[in-house]
């Protein structure tokens, strides 16, 4: 929205130039400055009534104007057009052709789509490179370089180039032989050229010319194979393949109903695989594991397995038990040395519930912690040490142990510590009471025991007394309650007698 | 405009079909001059000093060309009776046979209608997929001789057309008026071997002809006299006698070629008009069961067309067994064609080909065509998808849409044989850069 000079001046209240024909924003003032006139269409009667002061009315009377023009192209000027020879880069001769253009554009500037005009590379040998290397009893240099030619005219689109082949006088080709032929040759110029680049990229380049004749005439045959099927042949083979499907259903009901009368049977004797002991654990993980396993793994869960049964009650640990389903591999203890695995015996807790089941948890996440109680004083005597207790660089095994093996000592320590201060202090006390003592036998013997038994008798004097004030208030009180009950509910009851027994005291 | 990779050099295409010349703008999505490509000529002009106010007569065509006193070409040209006049198309099997009417008839699509200079724009041509090596060459030269065109090329009507459904791999099915081609297109290049043609649509319309005027237990033999020859006709109920009188005058002045050309624009007519195809193949019940369809000739004479429409139709697809033994060497149907197209291909083009099936060309419009065709290959190609456009223009120009699309194309022009180029190398540069 671009302000004019009118609107500026409208809002800095200047007065209007005489003459000037403002535009855009400023009509509407326009029209104020011609309602000072009597507009028509009002009497001069109702005018000098209302005045000038009558904008609405004013605006009505506004003579109707045509809706301004839009400005497509923002307020630029006109972009102009003209029809200019061009060059093309991509050509070899001088044709000119025309096309319109930009004025704006730089005639010298370069043809846009020259640059589309890309040439692959292509190979090309001396008669000295030819009698070295690529000499083969099936093809001529003439055809080779025929080959050549046409694999360039034609950019490598081989179907075409099968298609435009025609070598006056030579052997029908195929495509494979064709592709063959100049695949081995690219090779060898590549392999036998000195290479400026590294060898990387040389046998990449080796590789994209790779070219396996056998396999392509084979994939071929089997592409015409698939398609010379007859629709007798497809059916059958569309019968024999729903056929195989079926047998694979049967066979497999058939051995799920066995596996099941053989559980029902033999229970864990059975050894299938994935019977489940009763915590169901490791249901989900055993299930998943195929009949690919092979048969020395399965027997080797049989016997870990039927090893277990004594003891059912503690389930497996979820190291002994995930990693080996998951992993497929052996898994007897024998191999635990190898495979850096070492079984913990889980503190049995006594039952073996779900509950009870302990899952895969990081080593730092369990940290042994002191007792909440002397916490800060172990933390502080560790930091007497310079040890920090709760981060372990390393949480191994054996750091973990170590760290456990510490802060028991630490515990022990602090709470030995606590002991013999405790100790002490009673030994203290009690000697200051024995130098009392030695000292109020010598003066007097009644206001001493006052004195000593402070603590004790006195605490005891107090509660009898108080115990005696309160039974007297709760007679009393009850006395009061029986009476009221039939007046008025509980909490009156009770606010009254609080009444009572707050003026009473 | 880079973005569309399209460039405006004002060039001009010319699309030669049996039937019609298109002649248009590149960019355009529709010719700007359809005009018939038979043309009417007079050897022996009755008077020496005959003047036809006609606009489609050519005075400059009438000069060069000694053969033809008078050449009669467009709109006005061989459908307005005119005594002594014989018609010619220079088209023989879809291949420019007779160069000398092809000068006045593009000279009158593209200075006459479009009322352009050709020296002023390039031009490409189309030629269909079997065409000679001589006759591009010979095209190329009257191009760049008589027109001065400042650069010239020649494409292959197939490649456009696949171009036009907006594919560079593609097997264009393509029925004109007097040839049915299936054409392997690989990247913008037709593969030659696997190329196939043949002259179905003569085949039906002589069979056409054959059927009208041959009289039937419900209806007599059909007379094609063209209205031309006809002075007036009277209403007559369908299948009723037609009650018409002729020209006398004009019948001792009509040459044979014209009657004939004539006639078999009124087959030609029926069969657009009338001609179905059962979309899933031949069966006598649903046959009877179609509504039949009305069509009145020139002779006032009506009728309701039942079975007879399919029966021409369905020989695009299936040759009676009774037909093949009468004549051994019928021209392929297009499913026969097809299969021969792809038994030359690899292997392992034919799924992508089937995939890309595109269907074009004026024959291809008869009411259930496409549908049949997509039955056809979906019983032995699951996978075959038919490319058939809806726009009448588009399945009838598909060729000349195609040159639109290619001449408009800013990577295109570095492809043009210059005025420059011709000079130079000569008829080897047209091979050497129309692949």
């Amino acid at each position: 929205m671009a302000a004019s000079a009118a609107d500026i001046r409208s809002a800095l209240s200047l007065p209007e130039p005489n003459g000037s024909s403002s535009t855009g924003y400023s009509a509407p003032k326009k029209h104020v400055s011609a309602a000072t006139r009597k507009p028509d269409g009002i009497s001069r009667e109702l005018y000098s009534l209302i005045g000038p002061s009558a904008p609405s009315l004013a605006a009505q009377f506004a003579k109707p104007r045509l809706k301004q023009k839009p400005h497509f192209s923002g307020g630029a000027s006109k972009v102009k057009w003209e029809l200019r020879p061009f060059k093309n880069g991509a050509r070899q001769d001088k044709l000119e052709l025309r096309h319109w253009e930009k004025v704006t554009t730089e005639p010298t500037s370069d043809y846009p789509f020259a640059k589309y005009n890309i040439q692959s590379t292509s190979y090309t040998y001396s008669q000295d490179e030819y009698t070295r290397f690529l000499e083969d009893k099936e093809w001529t240099k003439d055809e080779t370089d025929y080959l050549f030619n046409i694999v360039k005219e034609y950019d490598t689109r081989w179907y075409i180039i099968h298609d435009r082949y025609e070598y006056p006088g030579g052997p029908s080709r195929s495509m494979e032989d064709m592709k063959d032929r100049y695949y081995s040759v690219c090779r060898k110029l590549v392999r036998n050229r000195p290479w400026a680049g590294d060898e990387a990229s040389r046998s990449q380049l080796m590789s994209s010319f790779q070219f396996d004749k056998d396999r392509e005439v084979t994939r071929k045959k089997y592409i015409l194979s698939l398609e010379n099927r007859t629709p007798e042949q497809i059916a059958e083979e569309e019968a024999l393949y729903i056929e195989v499907k079926r047998l694979e259903q049967t066979e497999r009901k058939f051995k799920k109903e066995r596996e099941n009368l053989l559980r029902t049977l033999a229970g864990i004797d059975s050894g299938l695989p994935d019977i489940v002991e009763d915590d169901g654990a490791l249901a989900g993980i055993t299930s998943e594991v195929s009949g690919s396993v092979s048969t020395n793994a399965v027997t080797n869960k049989k016997k870990r397995k039927v090893g277990q049964v004594t003891d059912l009650d503690s389930p497996a640990t979820p190291t002994a038990a995930t990693a080996p389903a998951t992993t497929k591999r052996p898994k007897t203890p024998s191999f635990d040395p190898h495979l850096c695995i070492i079984r913990v015996e889980v503190p049995s807790s006594g039952v073996a519930t779900k509950a009870a089941h302990q899952p895969a948890y990081l080593r730092s996440f369990k940290l042994p912690t002191p007792k909440a109680a002397i916490a800060p004083k172990v933390t502080q005597a560790l930091a007497e040490l310079g040890i920090s207790h709760n981060r372990l660089v390393m949480p191994t095994r054996e750091t973990t142990a170590n760290l456990e093996a510490l802060l028991d000592a630490t515990t022990a320590l602090v709470d030995t510590k606590r002991a013999v201060e405790r100790v002490e202090y009673e030994i203290q006390v009690l000697k200051d009471r024995l130098a009392l003592r030695e000292q109020n036998q010598s003066g007097d013997v009644d206001g001493s025991q006052a004195g000593a038994d402070a603590e004790g008798e006195n605490d005891d004097g107090e509660d009898g007394r108080a115990q005696s004030v309160v039974s007297v208030r709760s007679a009393r009180g009850r006395k009061h309650q029986r009476r009221s009950v039939s007046i008025s509910s509980v909490d009156t009851v009770s606010t009254r007698a609080n009444m009572k027994r707050q003026k009473r005291s | 405009m880079v973005n569309y990779g399209g460039d405006e050099v004002s060039a001009l295409v010319v699309d030669i079909g049996s039937s019609s010349l298109r002649a248009g703008y590149a960019g355009d999505d529709t010719p700007k001059a359809i005009i018939p490509t038979s043309y009417g000529f007079q050897n022996n002009p009755p008077d020496s000093d005959f003047v036809m106010g006609d606009g489609a007569e050519n005075a400059e065509a009438q000069q060069k060309k000694s053969k033809f006193a008078k050449i009669y070409v467009g709109q006005n040209g061989p459908s307005i009776w005119r005594e002594g006049m014989e018609v010619g198309n220079p088209l023989s099997e879809g291949l420019i046979q007779d160069f000398n009417p092809i000068p006045p008839l593009i000279d009158h699509a593209i200075s006459k209608i479009m009322r352009c200079d050709t020296s002023e724009h390039p031009i490409l041509l189309t030629e269909p997929a079997w065409n000679t090596p001589a006759n591009r060459e010979r095209m190329a030269e009257i191009m760049f001789e008589e027109f001065k065109v400042p650069a010239f090329y020649i494409a292959n009507t197939g490649v456009l057309n696949a171009f036009a459904a907006g594919k560079g791999t593609a097997l264009v099915i393509d029925v004109g008026s007097t040839m049915a081609s299936v054409t392997p297109v690989v990247d913008g290049f037709v593969l030659r071997k696997g190329l196939m043609y043949s002259a179905l649509p003569k085949l039906v319309q002589a069979h056409s002809r054959h059927l009208l005027a041959l009289p039937t237990s419900n209806r007599p033999g059909i007379n094609l006299t063209p209205h031309q020859l006809i002075a007036n006709k009277e209403p007559v109920d369908a299948g009723a006698l037609p009650k018409f009188t002729l020209r006398e005058e004009r019948l001792q002045g009509t040459t044979a070629s014209w009657r004939n050309w004539a006639e078999s624009r009124e087959v030609d007519e029926w069969i657009q008009s009338v001609v179905g195809v059962t979309d899933q193949g031949w069966n006598d019940q649903v046959v009877a069961q179609r509504p039949s369809r009305h069509y009145e000739f020139p002779t006032g004479y009506n009728y309701y067309f039942g079975a007879e429409r399919y029966y021409t139709g369905e020989q695009f697809f299936h040759h009676s067994a009774s037909l093949i033994q009468s004549n051994p060497s019928l021209p392929r149907t297009i499913p026969a064609l097809i299969s021969d197209a792809l038994r030359a291909c690899d292997p392992e083009l034919r799924g992508v080909l089937m995939g890309n099936v595109v269907l074009t060309g004026g024959g291809t419009l008869l009411s259930g065509f496409a549908d049949r065709l997509s039955t056809e290959l979906l019983r032995t190609f699951p996978h075959a998808k038919v490319h058939a456009p809806g726009n009448p223009i588009e399945r009838r120009y598909g060729g000349w849409l195609g040159g639109s699309i290619l001449a408009s194309l800013g990577t295109f022009h570095q492809l043009w044989i210059s005025r420059e180029e011709w000079q130079e190398h000569g008829k080897a540069i047209v091979g050497q850069r129309c692949k």
